[in-house]
């Protein structure tokens, strides 16, 4: 690009330094220390840290049913909540892109909102609705729809759910954004020629937004993975997802080698999973 | 105007309403409790600032603020200044290239992030406290920053910069007196966004943190933890309101940037 | 059967009127253009033919239906957008057989069609390709097949030309006569530029910037006979003069102040035609004979200085001052290799013209 090329001319190669220390920052503190992470997982402690000590050990140890369980909880958990989030963003994403005109900006702002917020606040949030003499069991207590009131904390159903609404803003926007993107002179092409609004939806605009939704798609399933926040506060200490069990590994029993070994074998799965995802989209879709 | 669905008409907009109303009650219903005089029972005691009074009194939060301030103003100044320099000094095609380093701290679920900084820092005996967060909370700036300004910067006419060197001016001196003050939007832009992703992050600060320091996310995490207290709800609400005017400003500018502010 | 009627048709957006209870019929199986200058209304007009926007009042006829309430995807009415709007993910055989994918034709007859249709458009070999690997005038053609395979009854086209270069645009303008030829398809055809209309209507219809329609006529009749002086203008350019009526038993005079009594053909039946009242003259320049020497044979003559001369290789044009101060255009063709007059600057110059060449107008 033109841009580029007279900015080289005029920056000198003595300045390489200058810029440096960004791309270093990254290096220093998160390549070679991913790679350190792979590595001392190998090891089972410091003192013995040289080639001749190389073990399988660490792995050896994971590879069992409970921790099995932990990490396919954890798939579930993504996985689910990922689709769970689609079916609801999708027509709010549609309605912002398609449907909205004046307050556009307002509803965008609003929904931006809780992406930037703290989820500890937000599931505190949902503390006051879930809890058993929360608002929702009142509401329900009130309607006459329950005797008793449910208990909803501390099970995995109120993981669910609160995962759900603090991952939604993370899927609307790049489906929004994919929408708004949209020519509308195609939409309204497409009922030119005869379509009726379910024809042009799925043959048109559904196809057109599809980058949005595999981008929002791995928006939530990645982070979600290896969630921790709410699977600790919501699930009561006793289900255990990859976030808790790297919490409980790193911090509270302090064995850094197998928590190294537990994370990189929940990288490969994540890995192995986003790569299913990705499979999954391509047969489905193309 | 295009054909609607009795679906699209009615259900859509009802849908959608109900969907926001979700995302919002628990919200709301926090902030309006922060103010009940019983704010752990379900019911309304009556209006109060009591809370907010009691959140004053509390060493324990103004310690967790000042850390949280501390760490967040360091972050947004040191991920500033690096990615200036290497938008600016970097824009020889050979560091285009590497731009590609800078996602890899978004890609990753941010626990990865927080594990392997903890390793370093174990190995290496580093002290852990306010200056790990720094270094994590950095890294993460980074991987908004560097983007944001560099698309600006790209945006910039090339010709403004020939014209500041034809004119006698230095390359630093360019850099200085041109390129940063036509930056101004997206330094502040980016300025605001590390800052929020920082004062509200909790996994860095809880893994890197160490025993002594506590920073407000994590405060709150560990009083819901072991048992609300009433000032949590009026802690949480503040935090919402700080969070919300920040991006409202962050919106405010990337509307009046993009000229299509109402 | 393929006739539109459109019957008092009022169009309002957020409180601007931009038809005021229009009336115009486009006959059938005809290719009928709409003229008039950006703003004027003819993009709406369009779009309220194909159904894009709801009438605020009147009505809509296609043949002896009323279409005013039918929805866009029920009426045989295709449009060919500005911007083409093909489907970006579909290549040139799909974006060509969706309409008829979605009645759900069989898969054969829609190959089959398909094909037929490219052909038309010289596009058979482009049958497979993704759409953003054809250049402008690739994807124009694509449009149109798209619009063209379900065989429409009228087919909207939005200054569908607008994006490509002159030459293409020549070109395209031949293949879309041909191609209403072959189809009998009413052609409904939307421009500013007055040459793309000219070229391809039968008749055309002129808009002014209110929404109105000044004239529905062939394009001869609206070049040579205009009736507003709005329509001489736009089309083609001309001089127009003011002056008062003289109607003698032998002969009509046109009085122009200052400059004298000029002959003209009095327009029968027109009941502004009066004696000593104020009309409109308008002259074409190329209706005019430039020359230094005394003519004989025109009816009327103006002297004046030559201003300015803008050579255009086929024609030359001439600025000429009055001694009113007016400025005169003549073209005049550049028939002869070596001029018998040289015409320069300064030169004092006779204009020529005969009675029946000028058009009377009312305003």
């Amino acid at each position: 690009m033109k841009n580029s090329r007279l900015k080289k001319e005029f920056i000198k190669e003595r300045q390489f330094f200058l810029a440096s220390p960004a791309i270093l920052w990254q290096i220093l503190f998160l390549y070679i220390p991913l790679l350190f992470l792979i590595g001392i997982s190998f090891f089972r402690s410091f003192e013995y840290f040289s080639i001749k000590h190389v073990t399988l050990d660490n792995y050896k140890v994971l590879l069992t049913l409970s921790y099995a369980k932990i990490i396919g909880r954890s798939f579930l958990l993504a996985f689910f909540n990922a689709i769970f989030c689609f079916i609801l963003s999708y027509p709010v994403a549609y309605f912002l892109a398609l449907r909205v005109r004046r307050f556009k900006h307002i509803l965008l702002f609003f929904l931006a909102l809780p992406f930037w917020t703290n989820f500890i606040v937000q599931v505190y949030a949902w503390f006051f609705i879930l809890d058993y003499h929360g608002l929702l069991n009142s509401f329900f207590l009130k309607m006459g729809i329950i005797s008793q009131p449910l208990h909803i904390l501390n099970t995995p159903i109120a993981i669910y759910i609160v995962m759900l609404f603090c991952y939604l803003p993370f899927m609307v926007m790049p489906i929004y954004t994919s929408l708004s993107k949209l020519d509308t002179f195609t939409l309204e092409a497409s009922f030119d020629l005869g379509a009726t609004p379910w024809q042009t939806f799925s043959n048109i605009t559904f196809p057109l937004s599809l980058s949005g939704v595999q981008t929002g798609f791995f928006l939530v399933f990645i982070p979600s993975f290896g969630e921790f926040v709410i699977p600790t506060l919501l699930g009561g200490g006793k289900l255990m997802f990859i976030g808790s069990m790297i919490s409980y590994f790193f911090l509270e029993t302090r064995s850094v080698f197998l928590g190294a070994a537990f994370t990189c074998l929940s990288g490969l799965f994540l890995i192995a999973s986003a790569l299913f995802i990705l499979w999954l989209f391509k047969k489905l879709f193309r | 105007m295009e054909i609607r669905s009795r679906f699209s008409r009615y259900l859509l907009p009802l849908f959608v309403t109900l969907i926001y109303l979700m995302v919002y009650a628990p919200i709301l219903v926090l902030i309006l409790f922060s103010f009940n005089k019983n704010p752990l029972s379900y019911e309304w005691h009556g209006f109060t600032f009591h809370w907010y009074r009691d959140l004053f009194k509390s060493v324990e939060v103004f310690d967790a603020l000042k850390n949280s301030i501390i760490i967040s103003f360091s972050s947004v100044f040191l991920t500033i200044s690096m990615g200036l320099l290497y938008v600016f000094y970097g824009a020889t095609t050979l560091l285009n290239r590497y731009i590609v380093f800078f996602y890899g701290s978004l890609i990753m679920p941010e626990i990865v992030l927080a594990v392997i900084l903890l390793s370093l820092f174990s190995f290496f005996s580093v002290p852990l406290g306010i200056t790990t967060i720094i270094v994590g909370h950095t890294l993460i700036g980074l991987g908004y920053v560097v983007p944001m300004i560099r698309a600006r910067y790209e945006e910039i006419d090339y010709r403004l910069i020939e014209a500041s060197l034809d004119l006698g001016a230095t390359q630093n001196q360019t850099f200085f007196k041109i390129v940063i003050p036509l930056l101004y939007p997206a330094i502040i832009s980016s300025a605001l966004l590390v800052f929020i992703v920082s004062f509200d992050d909790f996994l860095i600060s809880f893994f890197c943190s160490g025993a002594a320091t506590l920073t407000l996310p994590m405060y709150i995490f560990s009083v819901i933890r072991s048992g609300a207290t009433p000032e949590v709800n009026a802690l949480s609400t503040i935090l919402l309101v700080v969070s919300s005017l920040v991006i409202f400003i962050l919106t405010f500018l990337k509307s009046e940037d993009s000229g299509i502010l109402r | 059967m393929r006739e539109i009627r459109l019957v008092n048709i009022t169009k309002k957006f957020n409180d601007e009127l931009i038809l005021d209870k229009l009336n115009l019929t486009i006959p059938s199986g005809e290719f009928f253009a709409l003229l008039g200058p950006s703003g004027s209304g003819k993009t709406t007009l369009l779009r309220l033919i194909a159904g894009f926007e709801h009438v605020d009042g009147g009505s809509i006829f296609l043949g002896k239906k009323n279409i005013t309430q039918v929805p866009i995807n029920e009426r045989k009415v295709n449009t060919v957008f500005q911007n083409y709007a093909l489907f970006p993910h579909f290549n040139v055989f799909d974006n060509v057989a969706y309409a008829l994918k979605v009645r759900n034709v069989p898969k054969d007859i829609i190959e089959q069609s398909v094909i037929q249709i490219l052909q038309k458009v010289h596009l058979e070999k482009q049958i497979y390709k993704s759409i953003t690997q054809l250049s402008g005038g690739q994807q124009q053609r694509v449009a149109l097949a798209r619009a063209v395979i379900n065989k429409p009854d009228v087919l909207l086209l939005d200054e569908p030309l607008a994006a490509l270069d002159l030459k293409l645009r020549e070109k395209m303008l031949v293949e879309l006569i041909e191609l209403q030829d072959a189809l009998e398809t009413t052609f409904v055809y939307v421009t500013h530029d007055q040459f793309e209309a000219l070229t391809v209507a039968d008749r055309m219809a002129i808009m002014n910037q209110n929404g109105q329609i000044e004239q529905v006529g062939t394009p001869e009749e609206i070049y040579e006979f205009p009736r507003t002086s709005f329509v001489a203008k736009f089309v083609g350019s001309t001089n127009i003069f003011r002056g008062t009526l003289k109607i003698e038993e032998k002969e009509s005079y046109l009085k122009i102040d200052d400059l004298g009594m000029f002959k003209v053909l009095l327009p029968k039946h027109k009941a502004w035609v009066c004696d000593d009242c104020t009309v409109l003259m308008s002259l074409r320049p190329e209706k005019i004979e430039i020359s230094k020497k005394k003519l004989e044979g025109f009816s009327n003559c103006l002297e004046g200085i030559v201003e300015s001369i803008v050579y255009h290789g086929r024609s030359t044009q001439y600025h000429v001052r009055l001694k009113n101060d007016f400025l005169v255009k003549v073209f005049e063709q550049n028939e002869e290799h070596f001029p018998q007059e040289e015409i320069d600057y300064d030169d004092k110059v006779f204009m020529y013209w005969q009675k029946e060449n000028v058009v009377l107008l009312e305003k």
